[in-house]
């Protein structure tokens, strides 16, 4: 497949509705492995990193694997494209800007990519959408052990997989969960949540990337220890973690409804009618308030949304993506302009087939 | 209480490290808690440096408590990368997979900081197709010194590892 296939739409994985797909948005895994008897990418040579990206294509591209990756290398995309795929989440943007060495194998449906010449040899992902870590967990795994026989990883039997930054040394596990805690923020209990989550060994941040804390209230939440614990130890505890987190913004959310039901219909009605209308819209505008309708039509305030349309619109409001859309490269007040008119063709659409597409459950 | 990193604002975090089999408890305050957090050298362009981590941990540079363990270690380069344990410490990132034999007996303090334990209890490696035909190899070799040798019965036997590792082989490879 050609690269455009990758940079039309939002990955279909994201889509889904997975399990407490109102709170959780995805489910993603992520696994450091490197290549025996090379090193690592900060110190190789241009010859090692062709070696590993040759290595690599035979292993993931034998038609006797099935494994139907397309495979692009970052030198030869231009770099509104690998914006998108950073905008996706595809690829990292640490890949994107090491493009001399870097390169990437992507599944059809976008649910699996491994980045080759990252701050490691090879770096598995896979992505689904809602809450199924161990089954999304289980996918890369069962990808890891198929390449570890192709080709020989670099493992210690103390230290376990070796990679370049002791944390992710051992499983070389990251497991992460991309929750929207629209009635956590808005009460604000998010900070003593986060110290909490900390203090149990997880990493918290926004998808935006840093900066960006909790822009349109999504937060990523992964296991910060990779040695010292197996794989099913991190998954559960991580599990454990979010179940309690979905529970708390289910209960914040049955409080908000109680206590302040205008002020919360009135906000989130508002922020429709600011998709709907505004002419132009920044960044941080657009994430708000597609955090507040998404919070309408979690808690049917809002009807005729499908949360499909609004999870597109939280991807598509990146600066690469709005450029695509514009077919031009653009400043960021053009770029506002644009966004504010992808949004309202988004919505537009929905509108048009309003029935089905809005009835979510939400069970409080 | 009182953070023990700023000491000036009240701590409310409680980290906990494992450091030689003892449990450490710190208190810190909000806002040196987050500066500690490891994750903070993933997301950084420019990360922050191990030993800066390390250190602000104890509150004191790390070398200047460790000065005779530092002559010792910067001498100490990895064979394959050329990295020395201080060029680690300052970026945080080994630059090969023999950095971690280089400097082996260094890393579990280190480790112990960042993660639960210091030794591997997950998944283990599989076998590649490449080890095993490389351990072939290696085993026809000494067949070949057995045979010369007149050592026949030794010979047999390797000639039936080899098979059973052909037979592996065949199969793709097997989990250890
Ligand atoms: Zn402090
Ligand atoms: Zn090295």
């Amino acid at each position: 497949m050609n690269i455009e296939h990758f940079l039309k739409q939002a990955p279909k994985c994201m889509m889904g509705n997975g399990e407490d797909s109102d709170i959780v948005m995805t489910t993603r895994i992520r696994l450091a492995r490197n290549m025996a008897n090379t090193r690592f990418p900060l110190s190789f040579s241009q010859q090692e990193a062709n070696e590993v990206q040759e290595k690599l294509m035979k292993a993931l591209l034998m038609p006797q694997e099935q494994l139907n990756f397309s495979y692009f290398r970052m030198a030869d995309l231009s770099p509104l494209e690998r914006q998108l795929l950073v905008e996706k989440h595809l690829i990292s943007p640490y890949l994107a800007k090491h493009k001399e060495v870097a390169a990437v194998f992507l599944s059809g449906d976008e649910s699996t990519s491994v980045m080759v010449n990252e701050e490691d040899h090879v770096r598995i992902q896979v992505l689904s959408a809602g809450l199924q870590l161990m089954e999304t967990y289980e996918r890369a795994s069962e990808l890891d052990d198929r390449l570890g026989k192709q080709v020989s990883y670099a493992y210690d039997e103390q230290f376990g997989y070796l990679t370049s930054c002791p944390t992710n040394v051992g499983t070389g596990l990251r497991a992460s969960i991309m929750m929207h805690l629209p009635a956590l923020t808005m009460s604000k209990q998010m900070n003593v949540l986060i110290q909490m989550m900390t203090r149990l060994g997880m990493v918290v941040r926004g998808i935006y990337g840093e900066g960006s804390e909790n822009l349109g209230n999504i937060y990523q939440i992964s296991n910060q220890v990779t040695l010292g614990k197996s794989e099913r130890e991190i998954l559960d505890e991580l599990q454990k973690v979010v179940e309690q987190i979905i529970e708390k913004e289910r209960n914040a959310r049955k409080k908000l409804l109680e206590r302040a039901h205008v002020t919360l219909d009135d906000r989130v009605n508002r922020a429709l009618g600011t998709l709907r209308y505004a002419r132009v819209l920044t960044s941080e505008e657009a994430a708000t308030c597609l955090s507040n309708v998404r919070l309408g039509v979690d808690l049917k305030l809002i009807q005729g949304i499908s949360p499909s349309s609004l999870n597109e619109c939280v991807m598509f409001i990146q600066p690469g993506f709005v450029q695509q859309y514009a077919g031009t490269v653009l400043d960021a007040v053009d770029r506002d302009i644009y966004r504010a008119k992808y949004v309202q063709e988004k919505l537009g659409e929905d509108r048009l087939t309003t029935g089905e597409k809005g009835e979510e459950t939400y069970d409080v | 209480m009182i953070c023990e990193h700023c000491k000036q604002r009240h701590a409310s975090v409680t980290v906990t490290t494992v450091q030689n089999g003892q449990t450490v408890e710190k208190h810190y305050c909000d806002h040196c808690a987050s500066k500690f957090h490891p994750f903070q050298t993933e997301i950084q362009e420019e990360p922050v440096a191990l030993h800066q981590l390390i250190s602000n941990w104890f509150g004191v540079p790390m070398w200047k408590n460790a000065q005779t363990e530092e002559k010792k270690t910067t001498q100490n380069a990895c064979p394959s990368c050329g990295f020395t344990y201080r060029q680690f410490l300052k970026q945080g990132k080994f630059g090969c997979a023999e950095c971690y034999s280089t400097f082996r007996e260094q890393l579990p303090p280190v480790l112990s900081r960042l993660q639960a334990g210091t030794k591997h209890t997950g998944k283990s490696v599989a076998v590649s197709v490449e080890q095993l035909k490389q351990k072939i190899e290696e085993i026809r070799q000494q067949m070949q010194y057995a045979i010369e040798e007149e050592r026949f019965e030794d010979a047999a036997k390797m000639r039936d590892e080899i098979k059973s590792i052909q037979h592996k082989l065949d199969a793709g490879g097997v989990d250890v």
